[in-house]
């Protein structure tokens, strides 16, 4: 992959800058691993990329295609750990943080001020070719550039980004020990509104008719964990849907038992979830799951005023208690 | 795995349907004040039945999802009133709790009068048998539960409440 | 039997005729993902955007979930009750060679020691409709595993596509007896044979991940033993069970029974060696270890399998490649071996 087709100046020194920060940290042994992005093995992908050979660092890479939230490896590093983490992700590693999952001394967060990652999905939808089948995505600011068959297209830059990455409250890391460029700043009120669109259109729906939807939305569902491995939030040893004394689940495919799956972890991780959207990433057959993860999101900030990972020192929301904590619902 | 007998193909206009209500009582609290409805000969329909747990912080929403999914046609988590839990704050780990379960299972579309949170404590006998007496009667007025229905009629039959 | 070709025009009306006899299965978009469905009658535009299905073929055959039999307390003893036969002499229209030849394996593995009746009564009444690639994705590396975009190896009537038209190959009798009672069907020419011949090779030419199986043989035992090579790979993965369920040859499933009152029902659904608790037993779990789960897998695949029945568990389809949500890359994994002589001992 040629990376002169869709870096910006902005991304290339702040790629300089990771690799020249990561081989330091690693040289002087404040870290024992990094943890990043290289390039993938396909076109417009990324891998992430563990090491703790300073000689991997060069493969380091900064890009509009680093989707992945890192910050799920955290839960298994051994020793202290460099990460390299946009908005979201440090958001992640914030909720890690207060559930004392990680301890903030044992990594070295390293920042990405990120204007949004493109969604592949949206890209090969606008043009109506396949990943494989696109030539060039190049991001000039707001635009994007896609080359299909020699013909350049040019698409808003909003467009292509991720629903979560158009409304994003966070792009810059605030807690963060090295930050890779100038800050970028939050979505504005159009672009969020925007990116819940999906996500209304679907309390459009008679409430009556939102069961029957997802339960057609789940009869496709292979039960694969995806959503659960990627989520940085969903660390149990043993997971409930995995239990059998009692056995809460079958682990049969069948609608009803996928659903039940997903709204109980997203019960589950109710606080801890920042939406950072892999779930609905990694989903091999299509799910929207960020509408059910969004909605416990929003029931979270309206009931309590809570926002998944923006205060370390907060106690996380389901370990906590107010005194005026709702309860008009109770008799 | 053990299932109660679903409801789910009974109407609520069928004379003989009786609702099931699974109660999650507060074993320092609201089991007692259960306990005193009966001794008090206090009248509540037989439609509930109880699950003791040492306390209302205990109930994981993942017991009120496992219930409606068995065939209840509603829950009750009945607890200590705020400042009064044996364990200090089980209820006000509860209360937050319930209520993210609650809203977001009226997302998803079941009926919010399905899943109950109430505050009963050791002496409030009477306002128990007057809980679980209005909760029967709510449930009686909705219908059985369908949400988790098995078979998926391919006529409409509605699945949920 | 001279080869015989279907005009795209008539794909309608012959998927009519083929209907009255079989379960027609045919690609399908629901929410963008890609997978094999009942024909609706009437639609044939996927003929325009189909490349292939991204839940495997597997599913028709060994489905995601189904129930092997009911049974009911009757006195002491329990009364068993199999499922009613389900949809018989199903017909796929437009496998590709990739996904034919995954059958072929799993037909071994499902009639070695044990014949599986619910897959096997489902594959002897079924039917399989080639369809060769004309253009196979990035991540596609069939040529490498003995087989090719255009294999016609293990289906029972090939198509090939040669423009308006399609070339039709009867490979089985089954095939040649079904080509032969489609009205629509007509001779095909020599301009026809020299067209397809073309697009074959073109078809061969556009798959260009490469493996190398001679290599790999070599080293892939050996690299057993090389703790921190695995370990290295296995660092990123997150142990989701999407490149198991969706490979076309994994064939790993998990039985379990659901009681109500004095009757049941005795499932069997998909299960995944790249699960942690695949293989944990009461006393100890032999794969604990992301690593041991992915050297295994792996292993499987290119090595013990082989060991039995003589061929790769892998026909490049490349949907693990494609849709790892990390990227994880079996290509890269086995291109990457080291050589005997680099090993370490495992401690």
């Amino acid at each position: 992959m040629d990376p002169t087709e869709y870096l910006t100046m902005k991304d290339r020194e702040m790629e300089q800058k990771l690799r020249s920060e990561a081989k330091a940290l690693l040289e002087q042994g404040k870290v024992d691993c990094i943890i990043g992005f290289e390039d993938g093995s396909l076109k417009f992908t990324t891998t992430p990329l563990i090491t703790g050979d300073k000689d991997d660092i060069s493969r380091l890479v900064i890009n509009p295609f680093i989707v992945n939230n890192l910050s799920v490896y955290l839960t298994e590093s051994k020793g202290r750990v460099g990460i390299v983490t946009k908005g979201c992700d440090s958001r992640s590693i914030v909720s890690l943080i207060q559930d004392n999952k990680v301890a903030r001394e044992d990594i070295v967060i390293i920042g990405v001020p990120c204007p949004g990652i493109i969604d592949l999905r949206k890209v090969e939808q606008l043009v109506g070719k396949d990943r494989d089948e696109i030539e060039g995505i190049t991001r000039e600011g707001d635009r994007v550039i896609i080359t299909v068959d020699g013909n350049k297209k040019e698409f808003p830059t909003r467009e292509v980004l991720f629903d979560n990455c158009l409304g994003c409250e966070l792009p810059t890391p605030q807690e963060c020990d090295i930050l890779l460029g100038e800050p970028v700043l939050p979505a504005s009120e159009e672009d969020k509104v925007a990116s819940q669109e999906k996500i209304n259109s679907l309390k459009d729906i008679a409430p009556e008719q939102r069961w029957e939807f997802w339960r057609n939305e789940f009869d496709r569902c292979l039960r694969c964990y995806a959503c659960r491995s990627v989520c940085p939030a969903c660390f149990c040893q043993r997971c409930f849907a995995e239990e059998t004394e009692p056995q809460w689940l079958l682990p049969i495919p069948r609608g009803q038992d996928n659903l039940m799956f997903q709204v109980i972890r997203n019960i589950h991780v109710a606080g801890r979830c920042t939406d950072c959207g892999e779930c609905e990433r990694s989903c091999p057959v299509n799910i929207p799951l960020r509408s059910l993860a969004r909605e416990m999101y929003e029931i979270v900030e309206e009931l309590f005023h809570y926002k998944a990972g923006m205060d370390k020192e907060a106690p996380p929301l389901l370990a906590a208690y107010e005194a005026i904590d709702p309860e008009d619902f109770i008799r | 795995m053990e299932q109660v007998t679903l409801s789910a193909n009974m109407n609520k206009e069928d004379s003989t349907w009786e609702p099931k209500l699974l109660g999650f009582l507060c074993r320092w609290c609201s089991y007692a004040g259960a306990d005193l409805a009966g001794t008090s000969r206090k009248k509540y329909p037989a439609n509930i039945r109880v699950i003791r747990v040492p306390c209302s912080g205990r109930v994981d929403p993942l017991f009120i999802l496992k219930a409606l999914r068995l065939g209840f046609d509603g829950v009750l988590v009945s607890g200590c009133h705020p400042g009064d839990c044996h364990y200090q704050s089980g209820n006000y780990f509860a209360r937050r709790r319930m209520a993210i379960t609650k809203k977001f299972l009226e997302y998803m579309g079941i009926n919010p009068k399905r899943v109950q949170v109430s505050w009963v404590s050791a002496s409030e006998g009477a306002k128990f048998a007057e809980i679980v007496t209005e909760i029967t009667q709510e449930l009686k007025e909705i219908g059985p539960n369908r949400v988790f229905n098995d078979e998926r009629q391919g006529n409409g039959t509605e699945a949920t409440e | 039997m001279a080869n015989k070709k279907i005009n795209k025009k008539d794909v309608a009306g012959i998927l009519d005729q083929w209907k009255q006899e079989f379960t027609l299965f045919v690609p399908s978009r629901d929410e963008g993902v890609v997978k094999w469905a009942k024909w609706d009658g009437a639609d044939t535009t996927f003929m325009d955007w189909y490349r292939n299905t991204t839940i495997p073929s597997k599913a028709v055959f060994f489905p995601p979930m189904e129930e092997m039999f009911s049974f009911q307390k009757d006195g002491e003893g329990y009364h068993i009750e199999l499922p009613a036969s389900g949809e018989p002499k199903q017909l796929i229209f437009g496998i590709r060679p990739c996904d034919a030849k995954a059958l072929a394996i799993l037909d071994m593995t499902f009639s070695d020691a044990y014949e599986d009746p619910y897959y096997l009564a489902r594959r002897k009444s079924g039917i399989l409709i080639g369809l060769g690639c004309t253009n196979p994705c990035d991540s596609c590396f069939c040529t490498s595993l003995g087989s090719s975009p255009t294999d016609s190896a293990n289906v029972d009537l090939m198509l090939t596509d040669i423009g308006s038209e399609f070339l039709v190959e009867a490979i089985s009798d089954k095939g040649e007896e079904l080509i032969a009672k489609t009205s629509a069907a007509q001779a095909a020419t020599e301009a026809d044979e020299v067209r397809a011949r073309e697009e074959v090779k073109a078809a061969y030419g556009k798959v260009t991940r490469k493996i190398d199986t001679e290599d790999i043989k070599k080293k892939l035992p050996s690299s057993f033993e090389d703790k921190d090579y695995w370990e290295k790979i296995a660092t990123k993965c997150i142990s989701c069970g999407i490149c198991t369920f969706l490979c076309p040859t994994c064939y790993c499933f998990d039985i379990n029974d659901e009681r109500i009152k004095s009757q049941g029902q005795r499932f069997r659904s998909w299960d995944s060696c790249a699960f942690c608790l695949y293989t944990k037993m009461p006393v100890e779990n032999p794969r604990e270890e992301r690593w041991r789960r992915l050297r295994q897998k792996v292993c499987h695949k290119y090595e013990f399998y082989p060991m039995s029945f003589d061929v790769i568990a892998c026909t490049g389809c490349g949907r693990c490649v494609r849709l790892c949500p990390v990227n994880w890359d079996i290509t890269q994994t086995l291109a990457n071996l080291p050589a005997q002589e680099q090993i370490k001992q495992e401690k």
